[in-house]
């Protein structure tokens, strides 16, 4: 009886706990959704009565101000070059860079390692300040060219990690049995290792695209003009721009912008938390 | 010489194939670093004469460093905003979450992870903007606190360090969640039935079986969230530009400031930045240190 009763009190508590979180991290997800739909979107918190596109409908509209002609809807074309070039760069020097790390062992490398996991780490501010002087000097200032170089700079001590711990997961053993039947050892590793690697390539494209497409500081002080910000800096901009802020709008915005992001996470979930748990696991 | 050509082939052209990557890297981010290291011992600025007849000027930046104000207050910042929102909050939140979750019988906890998680990977700007919007005036935090019969308040301008605090620690839980539960997760079953046995109540066993046994995770948690906490600049930027009255600056936004706002001050920023990387430096070496002693 007594022990039922303390289970009672437990589970409440347990409850009251959850559902208390669950609002923390909720509401302001509901919001971004309710005021995406809601045609009195403002930036309180309601239950729209009525439901209407006419904000996503808007995103080929001119967000009006200083720079007429910029459109919503061309921030994220930009987003998607950008995120698209360096996805596709990213992946292809990770899957060369991931063969030497994994097939080679050769003097420095885990010096080399070491290293990966310092640029990692560290905070993208130190990269940034220098790099626009050095891209004012170059003609990389106010290009896509620089941003793409300078994100896949940023990602590939990520997804090479990635990719090195990816291949040699896969045993070597088959590219051998390739090479006894007269296969050169790099077309063993193309022909054999790379089509068993193909889900550990499509995270690392996955991964530096939405890492590309979230951006927000490199195109922030490399990029002057709005017509060519990418999704980032484009709300940051319209957010910030005039006293009236139209909630509507940039919320259905900022949604049609989460979406690639929240997609893929939830597809990687499973390898994200398995790469997180290897962290503290054997 | 074939033979040399053909062992070269072998054994070389391999290892070759990770020099585009390594090229990148290093002429985009470890020139910059060290370029960034030069300029911070000169008087460089972005616009004006001194963007490009520039003079070496010693260790004044850093000296003035010391005697600033704004720079004391971007410090102080940016230690509160990183021990709150990290290691307190982010921490704490993620393994008692990791613990709800993981009890039998307990519904609903899929959908908790799930929202933690989205808070933690959607846009960092799009989370900036929902928070600006979050803790305004009009917004639901002061919409739940009126049914507690509190009255409206712009958050961000009556208490904008503990707000952006929050939204932090909204943002950033997930990571700690997720590797609390692997540590979790990886405590044999056995141990819990012998400590039970022996009669350690609820609490015992959490100070004495669990807490022990995830030290190592806890540990790695603290310097990573610590160093990614401590590094942030694009949400906090968003929601408040660092105002009001420099009361949510952090050291990032700071050097932005200084460095590609006016006053142009590149020289004097890209101090501030080295020291402060100094800083994070010192918690990926002593990463480093860990995950190499404990891989053996």
């Amino acid at each position: 009886m007594i022990k039922a009763k303390g289970r009672i009190i437990q589970l409440t508590i347990i409850y009251l706990v959850l559902i208390v979180t669950f609002i923390y991290f909720a509401s302001p997800l509901l919001w971004l959704i309710f005021s995406a739909f809601d045609p009195e979107a403002s930036v309180e918190f309601k239950v729209p009565k009525n439901i209407t596109m006419k904000w996503f409908l808007a995103l080929v509209e001119p967000i009006g101000g200083a720079y007429a002609e910029v459109t919503p809807i061309m921030w994220i074309i930009n987003s998607l070059i950008i995120a698209f070039s360096t996805a596709v760069l990213v992946t292809i020097l990770s899957i060369m860079g991931g063969y030497s790390l994994s097939r080679y062992r050769f003097r420095g490398q885990s010096a080399l390692l070491n290293a990966f996991v310092i640029l990692r780490l560290m905070p993208p501010m130190v990269v940034a300040i220098p790099i626009v002087i050095i891209y004012a000097k170059i003609g990389l200032l106010n290009t896509y060219l620089g941003i793409v170089i300078v994100l896949t700079a940023l990602i590939l001590p990520f997804t090479l990690l990635i990719a090195d711990g990816y291949f040699k997961s896969i045993p070597i053993e088959y590219e051998e049995a390739a090479m006894i039947d007269g296969c050169s050892r790099f077309r063993a590793f193309v022909k054999v290792t790379l089509p068993l690697a193909l889900p550990g390539i499509v995270t690392i494209w996955l991964m530096s695209f939405v890492i590309a497409w979230g951006e927000f500081l490199m195109p922030l002080v490399i990029l002057r003009s709005p017509y060519m910000y990418p999704a980032s800096v484009g709300i940051y901009y319209w957010f910030g721009a005039y006293g009236r802020v139209e909630y509507g709008r940039i919320s259905a915005f900022s949604l049609v912008y989460s979406i690639p992001t929240i997609v893929v996470f939830l597809v990687t979930r499973r390898y994200l938390t398995k790469g997180i748990a290897g962290l503290v696991t054997r | 010489m074939k033979g040399v050509l053909a062992y070269i082939r072998y054994k070389l052209a391999g290892q070759l194939f990770i020099l585009p990557a390594l090229v990148i890297m290093i002429v985009f981010i470890v020139l910059p670093v060290i370029w960034g290291v030069i300029i911070s011992f000169t008087d460089m600025s972005l616009v004006g004469p001194k963007a490009m007849r520039l003079d070496f000027v010693g260790l004044l930046n850093y000296v003035k460093l010391l005697t600033d104000p704004d720079f004391y207050n971007s410090i102080r910042v940016s230690f509160f905003f990183t021990i709150f929102s990290a290691l307190i909050g982010q921490a704490i939140l993620g393994l008692i979450l990791a613990i709800l979750l993981r009890m039998r019988g307990i519904k609903g906890g899929g959908l908790v992870a799930l929202a933690v998680f989205i808070a933690w990977v959607i846009p960092e700007v799009v989370a900036g903007y929902v928070w600006g919007a979050y803790a305004s005036k009009e917004g639901l935090f002061n919409m739940l606190l009126s049914y507690l019969g509190f009255e409206p308040v712009n958050w961000l301008f009556r208490r904008p360090l503990e707000t952006i605090i929050i939204a932090n620690i909204w943002r950033g839980t997930a990571f700690s969640m997720i590797l609390f539960s692997a540590a979790l997760e990886g405590i044999p079953k056995f141990i819990y039935e012998a400590a039970e046995i022996d009669g350690a109540s609820g609490w015992q066993r959490f100070r004495y079986v669990t807490l022990p046994l995830i030290s190592y995770a806890i540990l790695i948690d603290f310097i990573l969230i610590t160093i990614w906490t401590f590094s942030v600049f694009t949400m906090v930027f968003v929601m408040t530009g660092g105002g009001p009255g420099g009361a949510t600056e952090l050291w990032t936004i700071f050097a932005y400031k200084r460095s590609l706002l006016p006053p142009y001050e590149i020289g004097y920023a890209t101090a501030a930045v080295n020291i402060m990387f100094i800083i994070v430096l010192a918690l990926i070496i002593v990463y480093l240190r860990l995950i190499s002693k404990f891989k053996i």
